[in-house]
């Protein structure tokens, strides 16, 4: 028998060097990844009271790991804030994706905290069905709520998700996009699926989520093949480079642009394709929608601004009628049918998609003021909305939340304290001063404005009146009407919901007195790497 | 100034504890606060009111270029008299109108002085943001005051309409407030006035801005919230309602005015609506009953009147309007607190129920008479030496200005006219009515009303010092050559007849009460809170209705909805973009067969569509996949074609065995005409999708990536392209996917097998003592004789081994003819399928030796290896070595270690196919016998 040995097998004639990877610049990305593959080995090998803590210790240690990396990335960064890509090109690690890091994993702390709470449910465990691969109401489920099982797997799905969204804004190719993407949508999809109560609809929003999510990652697909097609790379700097020399005839450019915004829109909720939304917000557990409320808009947003100012500037005279329209629409379409929503989850989830419609606003300014402005919105709406969110996780009655607007009549005299923090949330979402929502707004709407956007800004503030209506709306029925008797109850909630919440309104009130800190700090990283 | 009105805000904080430790006595502490600032305003009245303005400034946004700046001038310092001065009285008043024990006082007590620190911010502020966030302060505020004794369900609506109202306006106000900063390039207000920037954005910014303004002055069409905002404590209704907030929309006016007021759209807002609140408000007041609206309505009358004045824009109407403005707050906060004080005393405000108060109350009364006074316009009290300048400022000018005289003049008349009927009404002995009876009041509660009416007076009697307080002010617009000054008595000229007959007219309204109350129910559908329901009615029931047609939770909706704006969006950019790239001599088809196969294809997939059972489905599905099939072969690709076809085979039969578990059709849930639109969507999205695609083949500009496949699989040592793609160029993409494969299979199954063995069911399972195996067909024992073909059962048996080596020799030969790896493995799983379709579950367990947990294990345990090994070995993962050889019974062997990879491959797809069937063929059998034996049971029981 004789050998012989052959070359190579790989598909490029000249030798192909191995990509150098500079870790320590992914290292919050990694950082999580490694703790949702510990998440899974923990369980897959620890006994099953041991999961818990040990599943919110590590998801806790690792966030505060990555948001240190974060910072220490951050300080590296040369004085004129430029970054620089790495994994070759496929990653950027600038301004705005350490920003929207950090932001992501503030929140991912505040939601592992939501989600590892347990002290709400009368009967013990969490937000999350003891076992979901029970059909509901079956007696496999019964078994399993009485033996006290919890789906620990939740923490390493949490993870996982993160490390999606933090490599979403991050992605400096559409493929890295596309994979971030599907990163981020996969878990979450599973984790909408999983509440404890009302199973069924959480079912129906897993599967609507999944199957809408579907759809919008193959047309997100189809437009980096149209792209790629034109421009012949998937790097957004290449794709720059390309469309800025666009002739007339670039019915393959715009196609793709077209698409992969689409995909794009549909993650942030804006009209139409936001149709999910509020069906989805409200079968979701409420601990999993305020995550997916706060952190996939901020990591959608950072990945929709990159697209745009990096891989399109030279288009911007295409696509920003196209973008207006579509704020515009989001807008009043949010504001507007948010007024009959009789439900607080479907209420703050029309609410987000008004808000996408602003955050749109600000993006659409095209420039430094108008990414800056929008990485700020984010942060205020995010810790705004998780903090309305964990509000609405603590007003129960026997059948678990009592998301029904009328049970809420008379809050503001049962529990001053929560009606209260409540209140202070809705005049943020409905931007009025001395609150992050107003200072956020403000952002915007100034960058637009000076971005020759006017009649945005006109139709923003349009919007704005009709939607402090509805907040204005529950906060009358929460402090001006007599309490039901047979109104749900405030359940105290552990040190963990407690510190989210109180996390929720110290950025309001921060970021509504004193934001300039912030917005500096937005400021400097304003610049996309090119 | 920015530590007297921080000041506000602390004391503010600490006011509930002063309430629980004091009692209401805290007010009177409250009102030391206010007192200061009066104070600071008197040392400071002297050389603001000669034209020097005290200015401070402090950082804030600066990035933003929002800063704490303050600047307080003459028209500032009047403001801050007003907010200040009637402050300590209503304070005053409020610690003796509540009760000790009114529930929520301190919080009352502290959103009240907040009230009053926001609205002096508010008046001194030169930061035009600044200026914004302390406006929606005092909305918030105000709300919640408006909103104290909110057990009313009207409070409650009040409230609600107060807040809509304001915020909305003060929302427009910011739009323009951002848009004039932006055009100015500065937010500092007095920059701004300095040098006003011009153009449209400018003037939509003032438009915008003045819809803020009279939003918050209630005028018309904003007018409606103000009387339902009387459903608060009088108090509340002194000082919100008279001396300030309602200001701050005229103070608005009038700051913005000698910048403005020369913009197109300025007067013709100002005026009009200013005059028309100050008729329809003045003519509303005739009708009301209650005491305080009453009040109500004849303040959104001055309101108008005040807006339309301090807006006309010249110096004497400047000069005029500010005048008003004081001496409304001043006439106004007394007759709200005489008022409350009646309240108080005869425990109603209804006027058809208060009779004779004047002999029992005569302090009050003396008050209220001053204060009705100086609001009809009557000398010596301010409101006359007003209303006179008011007058003159429009008097020999043009023929608007005229006009709008004579509507000043009317609603004079009106004024007089409810000032009369306020004071008859609350005081007056009204025949067919007892004598109310009345507790007296005390000095705390009768003092601040007293002072502001004597207020009334002294100032009248002080016209000369109100003329220069304000002339530094009205200096600021060009002068208009007569330069009127205001006095108690200029003696008698036009103005002073056009006095008299407005107060002739009221005079004559009033006695003519009985006809104009029935003219009033005539005109009382064209009530503003009317309009405003209707507006909420109406915003109410469109959101209902889009929510309806867009929400209603229906995915077909929702596709529909994201599919449409697809082809919108493709169809625009298309269109725009003519002509679209397109194949210049396009070849439809390669051959005859190739166009038979297609159009196959293509009726099938119509027919699947329109097709009711699932079965019919999912069977017509499949054709379209063989017919793929089809098309590789016929394109020379049987690697494609094999790999495709048995894929094919397997998923239809895992869709056929869940199947057995769903109905047979599908819902008829849509109705035809849905189904229409379907169709018709459906066939749209796939055209537009097409043409796409012809076109981006069309736009192609380099060469297809495939050309050099062939020369890299001939370098790796293969000729079967896929194959070597599959195990050696794509290695890593294998790899994953075989991954994700065993990570599927295993969640398919655990969704079936929740808290199961996962473990095949084997005879000796079912019958312990019987022997475990025999020479019988396992189907023998374990099927129902109508379930058994015996000859399928054997051939089966007969027919597997050989599949077997079949599969095998698929997995070997792939590196260099159709084949490999997963064609293998699927071959592989064909045979256990063919097992278990002709004898059943146990069958199944006899076929399969091994579980298949264990061979999804050992294929991906294999695969990883064999990368492992190549790293090893070669220096990178999954690196492939070629062994040529000789192996005496099969002869020539030409072995790629990529085999291995492929081994793992193979392995791991029989470990997919066999876990599906045990999951989804034979633990869905246990359960339909389950079920079939339940129901028997219950049948033999009934």
């Amino acid at each position: 028998m004789s050998m012989s040995t052959a070359a190579t097998a790989t598909l490029a004639v000249t030798k192909v060097d191995a990509p150098t990877i500079e870790y320590g610049k992914l290292s919050p990305i990694l950082i999580i990844a490694g703790v949702a593959v510990v998440g899974v080995l923990i369980e897959a090998f620890l006994p099953r009271p041991a999961r818990y803590r040990a599943q919110l210790t590590v998801a806790l240690v690792g966030m505060i790991a990555a948001f240190g990396a974060v910072v220490w990335l951050a300080r590296d960064l040369p004085d004129d804030h430029r970054g620089s890509v790495t994994a070759m090109g496929a990653v950027a690690v600038d301004g705005p994706s350490l920003f929207l890091q950090g932001t992501l994993l503030l929140i991912g702390i505040a939601s592992v905290l939501l989600i590892g709470e347990r002290r709400l449910e009368p009967a013990g465990g969490d937000a999350f069905a003891p076992q979901a691969a029970a059909a509901p109401g079956s007696q496999q489920e019964k078994d399993a709520a009485a033996a006290g099982w919890t789906q620990t797997e939740v923490y390493p799905l949490t993870m996982f998700s993160l490390v999606g969204m933090l490599l979403f804004p991050a992605a400096n190719d559409l493929l890295m996009m596309f994979v971030a993407l599907e990163i981020l949508s996969l878990p979450l999809y599973l984790l909408c699926g999983l509440a404890r109560r009302h199973r069924l609809l959480s079912q129906e929003a897993a599967l609507k989520y999944f199957l809408l999510g579907a759809f919008s990652s193959a047309f997100f697909l189809f437009g980096v093949a149209m792209l790629y097609g034109y421009s012949g790379s998937v790097s957004l700097d290449k794709i720059g480079v390309a469309s800025a020399g666009a002739m007339d005839n670039d019915a393959l450019l715009l196609i793709g642009l077209a698409m992969v915004a689409v995909g794009l829109l549909f993650k942030v909720g804006a009209v139409p394709f936001h149709s999910w939304t509020p069906d989805v917000y409200q079968g979701a557990p409420t601990p999993i929608t305020g995550f997916m409320a706060a952190a996939t808009k901020v990591a959608a947003f950072g990945a929709m601004m990159r697209f745009f100012y990096v891989a399109l500037p030279g288009m911007r005279w295409d696509w920003r009628p196209v973008m207006i329209g579509v704020a515009i629409v989001t807008m009043v379409a949010g504001a507007i049918i948010a007024i009959t929503q009789t439900d607080v989850k479907r209420l703050l989830a029309y609410s987000s998609i008004a808000h996408a419609g602003f955050i749109l606003t600000g993006m659409i300014a095209m420039s430094d003021a108008g990414v800056s402005s929008t990485m700020f919105y984010l942060v205020a709406y995010g810790f705004v909305t998780l903090g309305a969110f964990a509000v609405v996780t603590l007003v129960r009655d026997a059948r678990g939340e009592a998301t029904h607007l009328s049970h809420w009549a008379g809050l503001g005299r049962r529990s001053p304290l929560v009606a209260g923090v409540f209140a202070l949330f809705l005049l943020a979402f409905a931007g009025i001063p001395l609150t992050s929502g107003f200072s956020g707004k403000f952002a915007v709407f100034q960058a637009a404005a000076r971005g020759g956007a006017g009649s945005l800004v006109v139709v923003g503030v349009l919007c704005s009146a009709v939607a402090a209506f509805f907040y204005v709306r529950v906060i009358v029925l929460m402090f001006f009407s007599e309490p039901k008797v047979d109104g749900p109850t405030v359940v105290v909630p552990s040190v963990m919901t407690t510190a989210a919440i109180a996390l929720g309104v110290a950025v309001t009130v921060v970021l509504g007195i004193l934001p300039q800190p912030v917005l500096d700090l937005a400021d400097k990283a304003a610049l996309f790497v090119h | 100034m920015i530590f007297s009105v921080a000041s506000y805000f602390v004391v503010a904080a600490i006011a509930p504890w002063l309430v629980r430790r004091l009692g209401r006595n805290a007010f009177l502490v409250l009102a030391a606060l206010a007192v200061a600032t009066t104070g600071w305003a008197l040392t400071r009245a002297t050389s603001v009111f000669d034209g020097r303005p005290v200015v401070e400034s402090r950082e804030w946004i600066p990035q933003q270029g929002v800063s704490l700046a303050f600047r307080c001038d003459a028209l500032a310092l009047l403001m801050v008299f007003l907010a200040a001065g009637v402050g300590v009285l209503v304070l005053v008043y409020c610690a003796r109108y509540f009760a000790a024990d009114e529930p929520g006082l301190g919080a009352f007590a502290g959103v009240l002085v907040a009230f009053a620190g926001a609205m002096i911010g508010l008046v001194t502020t030169d930061d035009l943001i600044l200026l914004y966030v302390f406006w929606e302060l005092t909305t918030v505020f105000s709300y919640l005051l408006i909103g104290h004794r909110s057990e009313h369900r009207g409070s409650r609506r009040a409230a609600m309409q107060a807040l809509t109202m304001t915020t909305f306006g003060g929302l427009a106000m910011l739009v323009g407030l951002i848009l004039l900063g932006q055009t100015a390039g500065t937010y500092l207000l007095s920059e701004i006035l300095a040098a006003p920037p011009g153009g449209t954005l400018v003037t939509t910014a003032i438009v915008l801005i003045l819809v803020g303004a009279l939003a918050k002055a209630a005028i018309v069409p904003f007018g409606s919230w103000l009387p339902a905002a009387m459903a608060a404590p009088t108090p509340v209704s002194a000082y919100l309602h008279a001396a300030a907030m309602v200001k701050a929309g005229v103070y608005l006016v009038a700051r913005l005015a000698p910048g403005f007021a020369e913009l197109d759209p300025w007067r013709p807002i100002v005026l009009i609506a200013g005059c028309a609140t100050l008729l329809l408000a003045g003519w509303r007041a005739l009708r009301e009953d209650d005491l305080k609206r009453v009040l109500a309505y004849g303040t959104v009358s001055q309101l108008g009147l005040l807006t339309a004045v301090t807006g006309a824009g010249n110096r004497d109407a400047a000069l005029a309007g500010i005048a008003m403005l004081i001496a409304h707050a001043l006439f106004k906060a007394t007759l709200f607190l005489v008022v409350g004080v009646v309240d108080h005393a005869a425990g109603t405000r209804d006027l058809r129920r208060l009779s004779g108060l004047a002999r029992t109350m005569p302090i009050t009364c003396l008050a209220a008479v001053v204060a009705a006074l100086s609001m009809a316009g009557l000398p010596p009290t301010v409101g006359f030496v007003a209303k006179e300048a008011v007058y003159e400022a429009f008097l020999h000018r043009g023929r608007t200005d005229t006009v709008v005289l004579g509507v000043l003049v009317a609603g004079s008349a009106l004024t007089a006219a409810y000032s009369l009927r306020f004071v008859w009404g609350a005081f007056a002995r009204k025949p067919g009515v007892p004598t109310t009876r009345c507790e007296p009041a005390g000095a705390l509660l009768l003092g601040p009303a007293l002072l502001l009416g004597a207020g009334c007076l002294a100032l009248g009697l002080a016209a000369g010092a109100l003329d220069h307080w304000i002339s530094s002010y009205a200096d600021l617009f060009p002068s208009t050559g007569s330069d009127y000054h205001l006095a108690l008595w200029h003696g008698p000229g036009i103005a002073l007849n056009l006095s008299a007959a407005a107060i002739c007219v009221g005079v004559v309204l009033f006695l003519a009460r009985e006809p104009v109350l029935r003219l009033q129910s005539a005109t009382a559908r064209i009530e503003p809170s009317r309009l405003y329901d209707a507006l909420v009615r109406g915003v109410d029931r469109s959101a209902l209705q889009l929510t309806g047609t867009t929400q209603r939770g229906s995915m077909p909706v929702y596709v529909g909805v994201i599919l449409l704006s697809l082809i919108a969006i493709i169809a625009a950019t298309a269109l725009g973009n003519l002509p679209l790239p397109f194949p210049r001599s396009p070849r439809w088809s390669d051959s005859a067969a190739q166009l038979v196969v297609c159009l196959l294809v293509i009726g099938t997939t119509l027919i699947a569509a329109g097709t009711r059972g699932r079965l019919p489905a999912v069977l017509l599905v499949g054709v379209t996949g063989y017919g793929c099939a089809t098309l590789f072969v016929l394109q020379g690709a049987p690697d494609l074609a094999l790999t495709q076809g048995l894929v094919e085979t397997v998923s239809v039969v895992v869709f056929l065995l869940v199947l057995r578990r769903l109905p047979r059709r599908f819902g008829d849930t849509t109705r035809p005409g849905r189904r229409v639109v379907h169709i018709v969507l459906g066939a749209l999205t796939g055209a537009v999708l097409a043409g796409v695609a012809v076109s981006a083949f069309a736009a192609r500009t380099r060469p297809p990536v495939s050309r050099a496949f062939a020369a890299a699989a001939e370098e790796a040592g293969g000729k079967e392209i896929v194959s070597v793609l599959l195990v050696d160029i794509r290695a890593w993409d294998t790899m994953g996917e075989i991954a994700v494969l065993a990570v599927a299979a295993i969640g398919v199954t655990s969704l079936i097998f929740v808290r199961r063995d996962r473990a095949l069911p084997r005879l000796g399972d079912r019958a312990p003592d019987q022997p475990a195996r025999g020479p019988r067909p396992v189907a023998a024992e374990t099927l129902v004789p109508e379930r058994r073909t015996v000859v399928f059962e054997m051939v089966a048996r007969v027919v597997f081994p050989t599949v077997l080596v079949l599969s095998l020799y698929f997995l070997f030969s792939g590196h260099s003819t159709p084949g490999g790896g997963f064609a293998g493995g699927i071959t592989a799983g064909l045979a256990l399928l063919v097992r278990y379709l002709a004898g059943g579950r146990y069958e199944l367990a006899e076929a399969a030796p091994l579980p298949a947990g264990r061979l999804l294990g050992a294929g991906l345990v294999i695969g990883a290896g064999t990368g492992l090994v190549g790293l090893i070995a070669g220096g990178s993962a999954l690196r492939s070595t070629v062994i040529d050889g000789t192996l005496p019974p099969f002869g020539d062997v030409h072995i790629a270690t990529s085999v291995f990879f492929d081994i793992g491959v193979y392995l791991l797809v029989v470990g997919l196919v066999q876990d599906v069937l045990s999951a989804l063929g034979a633990e869905l059998d246990r359960r339909i016998e389950q079920t079939r034996d339940q129901d028997a049971e219950r049948t033999v029981i009934v």
